[in-house]
């Protein structure tokens, strides 16, 4: 048959079975003509359509269950292995079969497994090589003993191991009633079999209870190699693929199990915490019933267990249990507790080291000694909150660790000053009972309940602070954290307010001159910083700055600190000319101590800016590739600071000209902050501003006005209408709005981003100028060149005396000058303006390609109309070469 | 006859990965395996509250699989029809063996489970399958992906639809056509 045929006698056959039954022959006799054997074909398809009883309306199971049938050995399988007789099957899994065999000459037992279908795939014969491997290097009593091994000939392998009679252990527990001391001893007896196989690094990997027998006599013996791994084979990747997709049992199965991690030793005990856990409180400690293993591995990360004695004691136990439990007192059952949590701690690097441990630990508990495990500290504690909580935290997580680290702080200083021990060891004891209760969430064990938002651990730790009226000075410091917590969660108001207390409480504990009190007032000077008050922010950080420089020594951590505050508020001031010394300074000090650190970083990142503002844009690429270099070294490749410096790279290709490099930059930064901090946080708000700003110049608007709009959203929610973000923002809506002839919008947008810097930075700042110039360019559009030329002088006397005459912006606004009063026919004034701004901007080390042609286009009409031919031939033929290579490009 | 054990690798064709996925491979072809097997056991303990079907075990399989990294970059349907494949293959393979046992056998074999003798038929209507499958891959290659993906597969309606990029409608009128001329080859005497 060929497929025109097959196809016709498709249509006939759906035709014809819609026709009764008697009409059919005739139709088809019509259709078909002398063709009969089409009609028969056809009526034969409507009858097998009509039977619906071949194998394809069965289904697949049936065929699969004929062809692979449970119970079913293989065909091929004799009486007779070696000297053995198979007398009875004992089960079968996935793998295999196990059959019981006697050996008639001696009379013993033995259990015979033999890989079933071995022809499907050389992965299946090689796990089944691997178990008899395993077991032949294994020699222990509570390990079942391998007693030979061949395979039949057509290739299907088989091995002869001891044969045990016995139940799975917790069933065996059960059955015989034991008391958690015997159910402790039989899970010992079980470790030491783990533990000989570790020694000869052999892992097991599916330890639990039905693995594990128990005889009449009480030997316990564990089974199924299965899928146990020699350690050194346990990189190959292609084992790591197939170990981690089936096999294992989830329920006891670790968690670096469940997500095809690396494994070890800990992974075994793990499954033995698990089994322990079983034993002691009937019950699996997850619920791991229809869950995929992804599942369970979030569930074990994000959860802890309830404790073995409350899961014995609770009201859901068998009353076999609770009375079981009952007998134990409540020290024993905390011992039990902290042991059976420990084995199964979900990080690999928390559980016992060694199985060993782990039956020294029983030991102890059966000996009434104190365990060598210790419960999860509180250090601990708020580490696995804050990674529990890992997103919601983001930006907060710093604060954390903040807190933390003020108890080290205190810890370290103690030892350091022995003299005033006594006072400060009392100190330390009261921060390390407020960091208690500050994360007391409930259970004590586990830290801080899950919903447990951040703020509202926050609020809690002010009202801890605020009560520790007897201690002022440990008051002060918490004050001072909390509110350098609330100024990084854009609280600025709650942040004053705290830091503004701490600064009083220190001034009258230590008096005026005392470094903790610069510390304050730098604080807060960075604070009126944050809200864009900058001669305050500087005067306080001057003062702040003069008190520790006055107390301590130059290269002490808190000058430093102090410095590159000072060298922070001078460039938000667009002071760069003071900023770049101060800042270069503090990036020395740092050097002299350290070649990688944060804080090293931070500093260069500090300084690249200041160069970059002060549009020494080379430097900054340079300093800033290192500061990235550091950041990814130190934090990882998702971390927000080095999204910082893809922005800083972004903003300098920018300057450049290099808009789809800056766009580059700018999404892989975007990438990581949506990740990091979510889509409606100031910092993705504004990493999309600049987004919106490189799509302008590649004269995306569609994009980039999508982009600036969800940007403004943000901020103006986030800062109020009124601050510098929200009028950046503004800035490159107004651009866009101008790109695509919308005057009116760009000239609003630009008016309220005047009004904006004017409030925030003075009448004085440069910025106040880029916002006019802005302004003036609406005007030049509209073909108003008379009120933009009145505007472009306002703005190049501000660019002038903000930034110097020679600037780059000051050069762009007297081209931009010059042109108003070129189309205005103002030819010598105009050529005299141009001419300068060319001049300057020829001398930027970053050229400006836009605006130099401009300047060439108006100078050479300019001179023309001047009579000038020299000078007007010289800018047409510039201009011409300009044009010339562009189009090469 | 045996076959080599490189058989059982699917052969090449427009959506079978290539050979750098030889060992993801193998490893579906274990899990195809043991799935079927729960699925034949499924239908031996008669428990009516058993789910499974093919659907379900290709899903599983799915599952387990599609976090290895060999399989990261692979469409859920795209991994669907592989596994359909796969499925096929085990199957097949395991008649003609069950068959090139039944008519070889020594008096040595031991037999616990007589629906062995029962199932015969089943193993020569798969192979009987296997090859009509083949002959209408020659005359309408959509028909043959079809049926191996819904019967092997368990792709319901709207999958076969997508993997096949035609209309619901079309897959239910190809699939009562293919079925039914499938149903006539393996009626006929061979």
């Amino acid at each position: 048959m060929d497929s025109a045929r097959w196809e016709r006698i498709q249509l006939l056959f759906h035709h014809a079975a819609e026709l009764r039954a008697e009409d059919r022959r005739s139709y088809l006799d019509a259709e078909c003509g002398k063709d009969a054997q089409m009609a028969s074909d056809v009526l034969a398809l409507i009858d097998a359509d009509a039977a619906g009883s071949s194998l394809l309306d069965r289904g697949v199971e049936a065929a699969a269950h004929s062809v692979l049938g449970e119970g079913t050995i293989p065909a091929a399988l004799r009486s007779a292995f070696g000297p053995y007789r198979i007398t009875e099957l004992l089960g079968e899994g996935g793998m295999g079969v196990v059959y019981l065999a006697r050996r008639p000459d001696f009379g013993t037992l033995a259990a015979i497994k033999i890989l079933r279908d071995a022809w499907l795939s050389p992965s299946r014969r090689e796990r089944f090589a691997s178990e008899q491997r395993t077991l032949a290097q294994l020699n222990h009593p509570s390990i079942a003993r391998l007693y030979d091994a061949d395979s039949l000939e057509d290739g299907t392998p088989w091995f002869v191991m001891e044969y045990v009679r016995g139940q799975p252990l917790t069933a065996y527990a059960d059955a015989h009633e034991s008391s958690i001391e015997e159910r402790l001893r039989l899970l010992r007896e079980v470790g030491e079999a783990v533990l000989h196989a570790h020694r000869h690094a052999v892992i097991h990997r599916d330890l639990k209870p039905s693995n594990i027998l128990v005889t009449d006599e009480g030997a316990v013996k564990l089974l199924d190699f299965g899928i146990a791994k020699q350690l050194e084979s346990l990189d190959e990747p292609s084992d790591h693929t197939r170990t981690g997709m089936r096999m294992m049992t989830p329920a006891y199965a670790a968690p670096e199990q469940l997500r095809g991690g690396r494994l070890g030793n800990y992974t075994d005990i793990y499954s033995l915490g698990v089994i322990l856990y079983e034993l002691l409180t009937g019950r699996l400690p997850f619920d791991v019933a229809d869950r995929k293993p992804a599942e369970i591995d979030v569930m074990i990360a994000e959860h802890a267990p309830e404790k073995p004695s409350d899961a014995a004691r609770s009201p859901s136990a068998t009353a076999a249990i609770r009375e079981r439990a009952s007998t134990m007192s409540k020290g024993e059952w905390s011992d039990l507790d902290v042991l059976c949590l420990t084995a199964m701690h979900a990080e690999s690097s928390r559980r016992y080291l060694t199985v060993e441990a782990l039956i020294r630990d029983i030991d102890h508990y059966l000996l009434g000694e104190p365990l060598e495990a210790q419960p999860d500290s509180t250090r601990y504690r708020v580490g696995k909150f804050i990674r529990r909580n890992w997103r919601p935290v983001s930006a907060a997580a710093a604060i954390f660790l903040a807190v933390v680290a003020l108890v080290i702080f205190y810890t370290v200083r103690v030892t350091d000053a022995r003299n005033s021990a006594l006072a400060q060891a009392a100190r330390t004891q009261r921060i390390q009972s407020f960091m208690t209760k500050l994360f007391e969430g409930g259970d004590e064990s586990v830290g801080p309940a899950d919903s447990l938002r951040v703020v509202t651990l926050i609020d809690r730790g002010v009202q801890e602070a605020r009560s520790l009226d007897g201690e002022p000075a440990v008051q002060a410091e918490l004050l001072q954290t909390l509110g350098g917590l609330y100024e990084k969660l854009g609280n600025l108001p709650r942040a004053d307010s705290l830091l503004g207390a701490s600064l009083e409480k220190r001034r009258a504990l230590l008096g005026d001159d005392h470094p903790d009190v610069g510390e304050s007032l730098v604080a807060l000077g960075m604070l009126r910083d944050a809200q864009a008050k900058l001669p305050e922010a500087e005067s306080l950080v001057r003062e702040g700055l003069g008190k520790i420089m006055h107390a301590l020594p130059p290269d002490h951590p808190s000058v430093i600190g102090a410095t590159e505050a000072l060298g922070r508020v001078l460039q938000d001031r667009g002071d760069y000319e003071h900023a770049i010394p101060v800042l270069e300074s503090v990036v020395r000090m740092r050097e002299a101590t350290d070649t990688l650190s944060p804080d090293l970083a931070q500093s260069i990142n500090q300084l690249a800016n200041t160069q970059f503002y002060a549009g020494h844009y080379s430097v900054s690429d340079s300093l800033t590739h290192r500061a990235l270099d550091m950041h990814r070294t130190l934090f990882g490749d998702g971390h927000p600071l080095v999204a910082d410096n893809l922005i800083d790279l972004g903003a300098i290709q920018y300057e450049f000209g290099r808009y789809e490099e800056a766009e580059r930059f700018y999404r892989q930064a975007l990438d990581i902050n949506k990740r990091w901090y979510g889509n409606n946080h100031f910092e993705t708000a504004s990493n999309l501003t600049l987004l919106g700003r490189a799509l302008v110049k590649e004269e995306r608007f569609d994009e980039a006005t999508d982009a600036l709009t969800q940007a403004l959203a943000i901020q103006e929610r986030v800062y109020g209408p009124v601050h510098p973000q929200v009028a950046s923002t503004l800035n490159e809506i107004g651009s866009v709005a101008l790109a695509r002839k919308k005057l009116d919008d760009a000239e609003a947008a630009y008016r309220r981003m005047l009004d904006i810097y004017r409030v925030a930075y003075g009448d004085k700042h440069y910025l106040i100028a880029v916002a006019m110039s802005n302004i003036s360019t609406v005007y030049a559009r509209r073909g108003n060149y008379a009120q933009a030329e009145q505007l472009m002088h306002e703005v190049v006397t501000r660019f002038t005396d903000a930034l110097s005459p020679e600037h780059m912006s000051t050069g762009i606004a007297r081209i931009k000058l010059g042109h108003t009063m070129v189309k205005q026919e103002k030819w010598r004034p105009g050529a005299i303006e141009c001419r300068a701004g060319y001049d300057i901007l020829l001398k930027q080390k970053a050229q400006q390609q836009i605006w130099l042609e401009m300047a060439r286009q108006d100078l050479g009409t300019a001179y023309t109309a001047l009579g000038d031919s020299a000078d007007a031939s010289r800018f047409n033929a510039e201009l011409a070469s300009m044009h010339e290579q562009s189009a090469k490009n | 006859m045996r076959k080599d054990a490189g058989k059982t690798v699917i052969p090449g064709d427009a959506t079978a990965p290539g050979e750098q996925d030889r060992s993801a491979l193998d490893a579906l072809f274990s899990v195809a395996y043991e799935e079927l097997r729960r699925l034949a056991s499924s239908v031996s303990r008669g428990d009516p509250g058993a789910t499974l079907s093919p659907t379900a075990l290709v899903n599983e399989a799915w599952l387990k699989l599609s976090e290895s990294p060999s399989f990261a970059t692979t469409s859920r349907l795209h991994f669907k029809r592989i596994a359909a494949r796969a499925m096929r293959q085990v199957l097949i393979e395991a008649a003609r063996r069950r068959n090139a046992d039944k008519r070889g056998g020594g008096a040595a074999v031991v037999t616990f489970d007589d629906a062995m003798h029962a199932g015969a038929t089943d193993a020569d209507e798969l192979i009987a399958l296997d090859a009509a499958l083949d002959e209408l891959a020659r005359i309408h290659p959509r028909q043959a992906l079809m049926v191996e993906s819904r019967f092997f597969g368990g792709l319901d309606i709207p999958e076969t639809a997508e993997l096949l990029q035609v209309s619901e409608a079309t897959v239910l009128r190809d699939w009562r056509a293919a079925k039914a001329w499938l149903a006539h080859e393996l009626r006929r005497p061979r």
